[in-house]
């Protein structure tokens, strides 16, 4: 026998299940949702504004818990297209958050309704004195729009979908042929993607300022959808943790793990955004350098640098090190406040285009959030509640189970 | 060697395989060995914990010497385009922060890898161009497909017969004696 | 299981496919990587390739000479056409100096043991592009002998260079990879020049790799240091590479210049880079795997996995074009729109077409595994990818300068025989000084292949499925071609 032999992880003996937490945690979180709802309505009624601010703060709380779902579903499409094994006891919940996309479908209507409010090229009476906006009519129009969020979430839906279910019908029947259908899938997935979400990206908020372009910005979205759902993965698995659940087969390693991902798209953020910025500073060309005029005047300066601060160098240097991310009490720490810079940042891309020169803090963002949050926890644990919270068959499990940082 | 007697500097026992090497540095680090080192053509995962080894500082080393490259290359650019030398081009001002970070990240990582590489050199004590365990014959199979144990007859444990004997039960197939 | 597989790109998920084909150990490692440096003739072949690359390098000489003696006007660039063959070629070889440093640090960052086969050969193909590319803007500055003007070093006019300028950052961020990559190369090879030196058998061999290896002796104590030094040159590598083809881009984007001035350049040129190095990088190892007999380290696994990386970053580079032929639409700005219409049906289509053609059609074969695992596929796949790259960066150079705003100065760059020949000597050097290190350098990172054999140890209790390597059942893989080969059990 070798000496360095450590028992293996036996799955049987672990708490595997929500359990008696799923209907708890579904009603808190539905009853957070409430109270935001009831709180939103009651505020966007007294705002006497037609409902202009209730329909910016909605937008940034939907892409901010869409793009957390968008991340998610890279994550799960990710594994399987790099035949991927450590990472096998952490997809179920990458699966589940990434199965909140059909819901968020539902959630995008107020987008919709407020659509007039939002963006102002589907007005046409805007359009008609712009000749910019003319222009760019082909692409920019309500109709086009509506079709395109269809497609986008149609996308979305269907993989999420797609790759929740076999996942959890591989629980059931332990068959390695469907890991295979998963990979063979992941390729074209991971294509229509990226074009759905960087088209979503183009839509949703860049249009908000319909002037204003730049070909990085798919990708700014995207590293930061990606890091604010490597934020919250540890989050989960340390909540579940502390309620006693998955203790012994999510380990110091793939805590280490999700510390790595979440340091390096801290990078990757970083260097998207610095090379739009850069381009953008040192060319100065007025058509593009106002949108970042913006967020320098006035209170958004402040904003401005507690994003390079908070979203960059803080998290940079919380994360370098080897130590924090082997210990899960502090690993929690920095990943929390990247979910809350990821928010700051989706907030700066949405709001300077309403209210230049001032920061329009108010309550309706908080209670945008917390409706939507309540929401979105609760619809997965709702869908949690009695599937297992590994992929407990999946053929690489042992390895994931086992795996070691050098 | 001008007709003096050859000293013992230690013992190099050969191993055949990691397993076996595992073990026996777990035995020469309780007996309480701290002069002796293992031989292996590739690192052995698991080696470090067996020896007792402590992580190395060379991280922090690094650490420093990236920072006072970043510092450095920041105010390299500004003395130079700012306060030495001023010019006007393209009406651009003489110093920014976003137009030096290029060139300070390359002095960051620059000076980091360099420091990498020259403290782990120095550390480790290289270039050395003698070293007693290349007198052996045998030893030039540690970069091929051997693995031994050298101890050095400083250390305060040395004892050429115990010593000897320990390498042996800990399955050395080969205990032999460095000299020069 | 003594039979030697070729292939070992079967799938079954539960099992990771064997690195190491043909039954090898430790001491078998050695002999075949080491007996290539050692063979006192390597194969003829490697003669006439060499005799060719030596000549085509003697063409690059000459071409350097008779531009330094007679000037740039040698070349065909002229105003408008400022920047032509000499900036496509130093964009050319800096992007095929990518593929080496993404193999061996940022895929070990991942975990992908596959790459201890073909990282040292990778890396050594990253310096010699990368020496190619620095020799491009040195040879167009003009007065090549006052180069050094570029570095920030006292001189007789006591000025110092413009940071200003993204050129400058060139400077630094190609000086910078230069440097780590020789570093990180060198630093590889210590154990493996070592065994070089420990089998010398004559005086010179003895005293050269004696003291390339720094009097490395394994020692574990070193090893720790070594593996962390390691870890730290490949976790600045990473960034490291990402910025040296940011701040390539740069030199075009933050111009404003339609069709150079866009923001998604920085990763799309990394994408881009990474794309022509491992195109690169899989057409020189097809050759020297088949040359040296080296089919059982550099299996079909590893081709198949290069590939895959070959249509993922040439589908990024097909959706950046397609991303930015777009925003120019969206963009509503006329200049922006013209840029890209006039690449496509302008003056310059049919470098436009070749290079679509090449960079976002072709590499579209490797979704079949039948043409990632077929040697003629992939190495012809792979060439014209090379072929499309450097279109690539003509496309952006040359059409966006010969297209001034104002019609009168529009132009029309033709190369001149200087240009072509210089460029051609250009894959000379590259060839020349890839042929000295297969022949006198290990091509193969020994140790590290080492480490991931299963005699290695790796798949013992906490160490099974440590990385990417063996599957989770101890002694699994040594069965899990039973099947294939009729053995019964």
């Amino acid at each position: 026998m070798n000496p360095m032999v450590s028992p293996p992880i036996d799955l049987a003996t672990e708490k595997r299940h929500l359990g008696e937490l799923a209907p708890m945690v579904i009603k808190v979180a539905l009853a957070i949702g409430v109270l935001g709802i009831a709180g939103t309505a009651w505020l966007a009624y007294g705002a006497h504004d037609g409902g202009e601010r209730f329909y910016r703060s909605y937008l940034v709380a939907f892409v901010y818990f869409l793009s957390l779902s968008l991340g998610a579903l890279f994550f799960v499409v990710l594994q399987h297209l790099t035949h991927s094994g450590w990472s096998v006891v952490l997809r179920r919940m990458a699966e589940a958050v990434a199965a909140n996309l059909p819901v968020l479908a539902v959630l995008a209507l107020p987008v919709l309704f407020g659509l007039h409010h939002l963006y102002h090229w589907s007005d046409p009476e805007v359009v008609a004195g712009d000749h910019l906006l003319q222009g760019k009519a082909g692409y920019l129009n309500v109709r086009f729009f509506l079709i395109r969020m269809a497609i986008y979430f149609a996308v979305w839906a269907g993989l999420s979908r797609y790759y929740f279910r076999t996942s959890l019908r591989q629980d059931e029947t332990g068959d390695p042929g469907l890991t295979l259908k998963m990979e063979r899938l992941s390729g074209p997935a991971i294509v229509l993607y990226a074009v759905t979400q960087t088209f979503a990206s183009f839509d949703l908020l860049m249009s908000l300022d319909a002037h204003w372009f730049s070909t990085i910005y798919g990708v700014y979205f995207f590293a930061g959808s990606i890091l604010g759902f490597f934020a919250m993965l540890p989050i989960i698995f340390y909540l579940l943790q502390r309620s006693g659940r998955l203790t012994h087969s999510v380990t110091t390693e793939h805590f280490h793990d999700m510390g790595k991902l979440a340091f390096a798209f801290t990078v990757f953020w970083a260097y998207i955004a610095f090379s739009q910025f850069m381009l953008i500073w040192y060319s100065n060309m007025p058509e593009e350098t106002g949108w970042y005029l913006r967020r320098q005047q006035g209170q958004w300066a402040w904003v401005s640098l507690t994003l390079l601060f908070g979203h960059f160098v803080l998290p940079f240097l919380a994360l370098i090190s080897r130590y924090p991310k082997r210990r899960r009490g502090m690993i929690v720490v920095p990943t929390m406040w990247i979910l809350l810079m990821h928010w700051l940042d989706i907030y700066w891309l949405v709001m300077p285009e309403a209210s230049e020169g001032r920061v329009p803090f108010s309550l309706l963002d908080l209670t945008c959030f917390l409706a939507l949050g309540g929401v979105f926890v609760a619809a997965a644990a709702h869908r949690m509640r009695r599937r297992a919270l590994v992929c407990e068959k999946d053929p690489r499990v042992a390895e994931s189970l086992r795996f070691e940082n050098a | 060697m001008t007709g003096s007697e050859k000293q013992l500097r230690g013992l190099l026992a050969e191993f055949g395989s990691t397993d076996v090497l595992l073990r026996a540095a777990e035995r020469v680090r309780d007996a309480g060995y701290t002069r002796w080192d293992a031989h292996t053509p590739f690192p052995v995962h698991g080696l470090d914990e067996a020896m007792g080894l402590k992580t190395t500082k060379l991280s922090w080393f690094v650490m420093a010497c990236g920072l006072c490259g970043a510092g450095g290359g920041l105010l390299m650019q500004w003395w130079m385009n700012a306060v030495d030398y001023k010019y006007i081009i393209s009406g651009k001002p003489f110093f920014s922060i976003p137009a030096s970070i290029p060139v300070m990240f390359e002095i960051t990582i620059l000076v980091s890898a360099l420091a990498a590489f020259v403290g782990m050199l120095a550390f480790n004590g290289l270039p050395e161009l003698y070293h007693v365990v290349f007198t052996s014959r045998r030893f030039v199979r540690a970069t091929n497909d051997r693995f031994f144990i050298s101890i050095e007859s400083a250390d305060p444990k040395f004892d050429a017969v115990t010593t000897a004997s320990l390498l042996t039960s800990a399955g050395a197939a080969v205990v032999e004696p460095l000299e020069d | 299981m003594s039979t030697a597989l070729i292939d070992n790109t079967y799938k079954d998920p539960a099992v990771r496919p064997t690195l190491v084909l043909g039954g090898q150990d430790f001491t078998s490692i050695t002999e075949k990587v080491c007996g290539i440096v050692e063979a006192p003739k390597p194969p003829r072949i490697w003669y006439i390739c060499l005799a060719v690359a030596a000549g085509l390098t003697g063409v690059l000489f000459a071409m350097v000479g008779y531009l330094i003696v007679t000037g740039v006007g040698v070349w065909g660039l002229n105003i408008p056409v400022g920047w032509a063959f000499d900036i496509t070629n130093f964009v050319f070889w800096v992007g095929i100096g990518h593929a080496g440093t993404l193999i061996s640090a940022i895929l070990f960052l991942f975990r992908q043991k596959w790459r201890t086969s073909i990282n040292r050969s990778a890396e050594a193909m990253t310096i010699f592009a990368v020496v190619c590319a620095g020799l491009f803007p040195a040879i167009h500055v003009g007065r090549v002998w006052l180069l050094y003007w570029v570095f920030p070093v006292p001189n007789q006019m006591s000025l110092w260079p413009n940071f200003r300028s993204p050129l400058l950052w060139d400077v630094f961020a190609v000086s910078t990879y230069m440097t780590v990559s020789l570093m990180f190369w060198f630093m590889g090879m210590i154990p493996d020049i070592a065994t070089l030196r420990d089998r010398a058998t004559t005086r010179v061999r003895r005293i050269v790799y004696g003291l390339l290896s720094l009097g490395w002796r394994g020692s574990n104590r070193q090893w720790h240091r070594y593996e962390r030094a390691y870890l730290m040159l490949a976790a600045l590598a990473t960034p490291l590479v990402l910025s040296v083809h940011s701040v390539v881009s740069f030199d075009f984007a933050v111009s404003q210049v339609p069709g150079w001035h866009t923001t998604i350049f920085p990763p799309y040129f990394v994408a881009g880079a990474i794309f022509s190095g491992m195109a690169m990088v899989v057409t020189l190892l097809v050759p020297a795997r088949q040359l040296f007999g080296l089919k059982e380290f550099i299996t079909l696994h590893h081709l198949n996995n290069m590939n895959k990386l070959v249509l993922a970053t040439g589908s990024m580079v097909g959706f950046a074009y397609g991303i930015e032929f777009f925003i120019s639409w969206y963009s509503g700005n006329p200049f922006e729109r013209f840029a890209f219409m006039n690449r496509a049906l302008g003056p310059y289509w049919w470098a436009y077409w070749i290079m679509v053609i090449c960079n976002v059609f072709v590499p579209q074969v490797f979704w079949s595994k039948k043409a990632r695992t077929n040697l003629w596929i992939m190495t012809i796949v792979c060439i014209l990818v090379n072929v499309g790259m450097w279109f690539e960066r003509f496309v952006i150079i040359v059409t966006s300068l010969s297209r001034d705003y104002l019609p009168s100065s529009w132009g029309y760059f033709k190369p001149t025989w200087v240009d072509i020949l210089t460029m051609a000597g250009s894959f000379g050097l590259f060839l020349t000084l890839f042929l000295l290190f297969l022949r006198y350098l290990p091509m193969i990172a020994m140790a590290e292949i080492k480490s991931v054999m299963p005699q290695a140890g790796l798949e013992h209790g906490a160490h099974a499925g440590h990385g990417q390597y063996w599957g989770e059942i101890p002694h699994q893989h040594e069965h899990q071609f039973d099947e294939l080969n009729g053995v019964k059990r």
